[in-house]
């Protein structure tokens, strides 16, 4: 009578189809073609989003001023991916970044490359390194590389 | 908020793979709690369940926890959050005064179903972070972790310290899921770096568990035990998700949620009068910055805190006493897990974990990347 068992199963999940708010998103990436930065400031208390939220998260009221946001940064902080999600050890260790962007203050995430993981420290300058071929999307921002300026 | 709700028992059990089905797990801790108490269904006025569709593989899956948990055509709410918000709904719906009697229950399989760490990734923004691949819960955690220690100038010596001593604790403690006897910070100093700075033993391990909770009225609990132990205050606070909007070095949602609950509880001067914490840092490096949200130390400190044996189960302010999270992450019944160890010690029942003498304790309990959304009970007796 006392039975108890694990057993495989399905959850099948369709496609989702997420309804967004696509318009700061739309701003960076159009920017991002050409190869540069489109964040929103919030006219209230100054705040630069990049992507940017329809409304200032701070001051909950609607922002609507697009702002030039430069693609030179700082390292706000780091981390050296040595295993994947489930712990599985990687290849090649991977550095991930917080970055802040000059003219912004919401960071951004991206790789680090050029770089001995040993020699990362939060502070360094870094830049983006623009893909050649620039389509609108997110890969467009090919990675990080160390920046001298 | 005095003396008019009090836990008046608990039931908790954890394990890397606790070999039950959830159904089983539910009907064990609810049975064996009304056995401890002397009581049946009908003694229970209300039942909140703290669960997680996702972890659970089934949507709105309180419908399937009713019957094991007693609630057969019975009165049944349900967060899908930390059990520590369980444990405050009750709460309230007992000073409605419509309810005498609450019970809270709250249990993750996470131990053997799916890979706990993925579940954040799931609750990630699915058009920007999810597309750019690089933020889950793991490398946000490392993100916290580099920036709190680059910004005290601490070294990774600290963070495994500070496991070491929840996971000396939970080697203690037959109900937490992680039992390393003879773990040293040297020990976890040597487990694989996962995204370094953050080791094996830093982070929270995959865990099966649950608890059962009854809150009870003042009146009724002067029937149901003479071990009351009062819930003083409550308090909660949501961060926003986006991690790249803060400072991941302060927990200020946790600030602002103890700050409510000591105000309720006429705590003026938590580090003098809370006598231990149970707080849900669920990678080491959060402990700090959580016990400094609590009001119990500077985070400038922790090196001295911690290498002092101030936070042991013997010393001036022990932290996670019972092992806390890293000793087990029954997602989302972690915070419950804190709520029901704090009982014991209040009660002087933690065996191996006792504290001497406590009269007060602070519990936090956490949701969301980076302790996003924090809840904080004061229990006292
Ligand atoms: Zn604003």
């Amino acid at each position: 009578m006392e039975e108890t068992r694990t057993v495989s199963a399905q959850w099948e999940l369709s496609t989702y189809k997420f309804r967004i708010e696509g318009g700061g998103l739309q701003l960076m990436l159009r920017g991002m073609k050409e190869g540069r930065f489109k964040g929103v400031r919030c006219h209230k208390c100054g705040f630069v989003y990049l992507p940017a939220p329809f409304y200032c998260r701070k001051c909950y009221i609607k922002i609507h001023e697009p702002v030039d946001v430069d693609d030179h940064g700082t390292i706000m902080s780091y981390t050296v991916v040595m295993s994947d999600i489930r712990g599985n050890p990687m290849e090649e260790p991977q550095i991930s970044l917080m970055v802040k962007l000059d003219g912004c203050d919401s960071w951004i995430m991206g790789t680090l490359k050029g770089k001995d993981w040993r020699d990362v420290a939060i502070g360094q300058r870094v830049k983006i390194k623009w893909a050649e071929q620039r389509t609108g999307t997110l890969q467009d921002m090919e990675c990080f590389v160390p920046a001298e300026d | 908020m005095e003396n008019k709700v009090a836990i008046v028992g608990v039931n908790l059990d954890s394990a890397l793979d606790i070999e039950k089905s959830r159904e089983r797990l539910i009907f064990d801790l609810v049975r064996g709690l009304m056995d401890d108490l002397g009581i049946e269904p009908t003694d229970v006025d209300t039942t909140i369940f703290a669960t997680n569709d996702f972890l659970v593989g089934r949507t709105i899956s309180n419908v399937f926890e009713d019957s094991p948990a007693g609630v057969y055509m019975r009165d049944e709410s349900k967060v899908e959050m930390d059990a520590t918000n369980a444990v405050m709904y009750g709460t309230m719906r007992i000073l409605s005064g419509n309810y005498q009697t609450a019970l809270i229950v709250s249990q993750g399989l996470c131990g053997h179903q799916v890979s706990p760490y993925l579940h954040i990734s799931y609750s990630l923004n699915p058009i920007y972070d999810r597309q750019l691949g690089l933020l889950n819960e793991l490398s946000a955690a490392a993100f916290q972790a580099r920036d709190f220690l680059t910004k005290y100038g601490f070294g990774d010596d600290l963070m495994h310290a500070i496991a070491a001593n929840s996971l000396a604790n939970a080697a203690l403690n037959p109900r937490q899921a992680r039992q390393l006897p003879d773990i040293s910070p040297q020990q976890v100093s040597e487990s694989p770096y996962y995204y370094e700075p953050l080791r094996e033993l830093h982070c929270y391990p995959p865990t099966d568990g649950g608890c059962a909770i009854l809150l009870a009225s003042a009146e009724r609990a002067k029937e149901l035990t003479d071990k009351p132990v009062w819930i003083l205050g409550l308090g909660s606070s949501m961060d926003t998700y986006y991690i790249v909007e803060r400072d991941l070095t302060v927990a200020p949602s946790a600030t602002k949620a103890a700050k409510r609950a000591y105000e309720m509880a006429g705590i003026s001067d938590p580090a003098r009068e809370i006598c231990f914490a149970e707080i849900a840092a669920l990678f080491a490096h959060q402990e700090p910055i959580l016990a400094e949200a609590l009001g119990l130390m500077e985070a400038s400190d922790a090196a001295e805190k911690y290498q002092s044996g101030e936070t042991a189960i013997d010393g001036k302010l022990p932290i996670n006493p019972s092992g806390g999270a890293l000793g087990g992450h029954p997602i989302p019944a972690t915070g419950g897990f804190r709520v029901a160890e704090a009982t014991l010690q209040l009660r002087g029942e933690a065996g191996k974990n006792q504290v001497k003498d406590p009269k007060r304790a602070v519990v936090l309990g956490q949701d969301g990347i980076c302790a996003q959304q924090n809840s904080v009970l004061v229990l006292g007796i």
